[in-house]
């Protein structure tokens, strides 16, 4: 069994490190030890203190336009979940009819008749490919599900009531290199629809690939880290506005928005960490004396400190994300450098 | 009853709770005993709705006693839509003379001059506002009543209260104004809010305000928990400190009910120490917006807790000294944009 240690600011090493799986039938579980042993590896993730700077890609070069066309505009809620247990992109038609005949099950079950009900569903697992980045993230799968109410005309087009997707998007390699073989993982999962149909599709990927769901929210590390990756792309694609949302626990709350006019708070950023530097990474100490000059510009007029509250949302054109899990994708060039922050955030939440 | 006056009515009941319905009909006196008896008011109310139609047109009523309906739900429930402030500035000497009959004598005969079909009703209510209720037509078309602005005035203020104006007769409605009070001109009192009563409220100043004095050691009195003989509070004086700072600058007690603020920046960057920033100081813009359910109090709580430093600096002590909740921030003055209005009356 190979031993991974870890470099990292938090004590990782102090807490033993759980999966969240269940055994399969096999006892891997030892004796209790400090770390739990999967059959294989030791993994423990870090928390990285620099990231590479946005870059901007048309994606439409590697992913159909209507696949990117799914995934924009919508706001999607963020959770977690755990490596799938034998799932195989081939079978995607097969998990379309179960799925579907799941929830017709279910909603059947017990449930008096409703005026309205509606009975069709259609199920439609697809895969998109092109969004994956590295060899040993798995390819995107996309769900829809549609309805058709029961009394409707035949010609009517089937309504479609909820959407998901599972991506995985510039994983840690060494945590997916370290799989079992028969597991893939697609840490991040977005939902888009009523809150009693993704528990429903919860409960069916649960049973059927011995996974387990948990809610993705954001902390305002992640949050400060879009705002700064975000505004220094302003050069390449005019952000618009860079709006950040404070929540103070004042009585009553008291909620500050702050819109940044884009060019000046770029001009704040470049100041920090030039266009021109060296490796284009972005160091977590730059991004915090961007916000702290923010906050600091801030108190000098209102005296007030928001420190003393949350941030609890960020928004530019290109996105926005919200403290309690939900994110919006505005603009498609850059929906790799979001969707890497957030699988990493789904693989920590998860793994920790 | 034409369409018109029909859809004004459905505009009218669309809002209210139908528990309300009952007394708003009573108050307007223009259904018999009998009919008021006869509405059921458990019914969906679209049913009740039609109802009252029905009654209206056995009556005969016309459109001019359904505006009087939708007037009267206004005055009784102010704080809906939006309501804008403006100030009368250059009062002439008999300003302070004009009699109520006047005013309304000179608003309607000025803007009747200048507008060939337009609609206006006026009432004073008890509490000494004059309420004015404005349909706009043109010269061509008749007063669109599912549109009217709605004007409230306290003789002798300066304050107008201004809701659903649009561009166009705007000035109209300041000349017609600025002429029936005997004032020079009329400006923006960059105060908009939801509530009509917390902007006059803070207006007019009625509200608890606190005066600062060389023995402030006032409020104590407001619950505080009862404390253990053997606790000793460490930074009491720095609180008290804080909350007589609090309250003079938002009163003490309820506070009016602002909503939001909010702040045009157009101010320079001074930087953090830690980076060189340039000797040039760039612009920072941008603006921000507080909000809250009251923004007084939120804003109070931030001073009384500490999440505010004290002294409460000028851009948000403006909010209540001045009367605003819109301010244009650049470094030239000491804080408050020059567009500020001038000292209130």
């Amino acid at each position: 069994m190979e031993g991974r240690g870890s470099a990292v600011n938090t004590p990782a090493t102090s807490r033993p490190v759980t999966r969240r799986s269940k055994s399969y039938g096999r006892s891997c579980v030892e004796a209790p030890s400090y770390f739990w042993q999967t059959p294989g590896h030791l993994t423990v993730l870090k928390i990285p203190t620099s990231r590479e700077a946005a870059k901007s890609q048309i994606i439409t070069n590697k992913v159909d336009p209507e696949h990117i066309a799914l995934l924009v505009k919508n706001e999607w809620k963020l959770s977690y979940v755990t490596p799938l247990y034998r799932f195989r992109h081939t079978e995607l038609k097969s998990y379309s009819k179960h799925l579907s005949a799941f929830i017709i099950a279910e909603r059947q079950q017990g449930v008096a008749v409703e005026v309205g009900l509606e009975a069709g569903f259609k199920v439609t697992f697809t895969s998109v490919l092109g969004l994956a980045e590295t060899s040993e993230d798995a390819e995107t799968v996309f769900i829809q599900i549609q309805s058709k109410p029961v009394f409707a005309a035949a010609a009517d087009a089937p309504k479609v009531v909820w959407r998901g997707w599972l991506t995985c998007v510039n994983g840690d390699p060494e945590y997916l290199r370290a799989l079992p073989p028969d597991f893939v993982s697609l840490p991040l999962f977005c939902t888009s629809g009523p809150e009693s149909l993704t528990t429903l599709v919860k409960s069916w990927f649960e049973r059927a690939f011995d996974c387990n769901f948990g809610s993705l929210a954001l902390n305002s590390t992640t949050l400060n880290w879009l705002a700064a990756l975000w505004t220094g792309c302003h050069p390449t694609c005019n952000i618009r506005y860079l709006k950040l949302a404070w929540s103070l626990p004042s009585q009553p709350p008291l909620d500050v928005s702050y819109t940044v006019n884009p060019q000046d708070a770029w001009e704040l950023w470049n100041s920090i960490h030039p266009e021109e530097s060296t490796d284009g990474r972005i160091d977590i100490k730059e991004v915090q004396s961007f916000m702290n000059g923010l906050e600091t510009h801030f108190f000098r007029h209102f005296k007030i400190y928001l420190s003393a509250g949350k941030l609890v949302k960020v928004s530019t054109a290109l996105g926005s994300a919200q403290l309690d899990g939900k994110i919006k994708i505005g603009n498609s060039d850059y929906i790799t450098t979001l969707l890497t922050m957030l699988t990493e955030c789904a693989l920590l939440k998860m793994l920790t | 009853m034409d369409a018109q006056a029909r859809s004004v009515l459905y505009r009218i009941f669309r809002r209210i709770p139908n528990r309300n319905i009952e007394n708003l009909l009573r108050r307007w006196n223009c259904l018999s005993a009998d009919q008021l008896r006869a509405l059921d008011y458990t019914r969906p109310k679209w049913m009740i709705v039609e109802h009252v139609i029905s009654f209206c047109e056995e009556s005969r009523l016309s459109l001019k006693h359904i505006t009087n309906l939708e007037m009267i739900y206004h005055i009784e429930t102010p704080d809906q839509g939006i309501w804008h402030a403006c100030q009368l500035t250059e009062a002439q000497d008999d300003a302070v003379c004009v009699e109520l009959t006047q005013f309304k004598e000179q608003f309607k005969a000025h803007l009747h001059g200048v507008i060939r079909h337009i609609s206006i009703k006026m009432k004073k209510h008890e509490d000494e506002a004059i309420w004015i209720r404005i349909a706009w037509g043109d010269n061509f078309n008749k007063p669109n009543h599912l549109k009217p602005t709605y004007v409230v005035h306290h003789l002798h203020t300066s304050y107008v209260f201004i809701s659903n104006l649009m561009a166009k007769h705007k000035i109209f409605l300041f000349q017609a104004l600025v002429i029936a009070t005997k004032h020079g001109s009329i400006k923006d009192g960059h105060l908009s809010t939801k509530s009509l009563t917390a902007m006059r409220d803070l207006l007019l100043r009625r509200y608890q305000q606190v005066f600062p004095n060389a023995h402030s050691r006032i409020l104590q009195e407001r619950n505080s928990l009862p404390s253990h003989p053997c606790i000793g509070k460490e930074h009491r004086e720095h609180e008290e400190r804080r909350h007589q700072m609090a309250c003079e600058v938002f009163g003490h007690g309820p506070t009016p009910k602002l909503e939001t603020a909010v702040y045009r920046l157009e101010t320079r960057y001074r930087g953090n120490s830690n980076y060189t920033l340039s000797e040039k100081e760039e612009f920072l813009r941008g603006v921000v917006k507080f909000s809250s359910s009251s923004l007084l109090e939120s804003l109070r709580h931030c001073v009384t807790s500490g999440m505010a430093e004290g002294p409460v600096t000028p851009l948000l002590s403006a909010i209540t000294q001045r009367g605003r909740n819109y301010f244009v921030i650049t470094d030239k003055g000491p804080g408050v944009s020059s567009q500020a209005s001038a000292q209130r009356a």
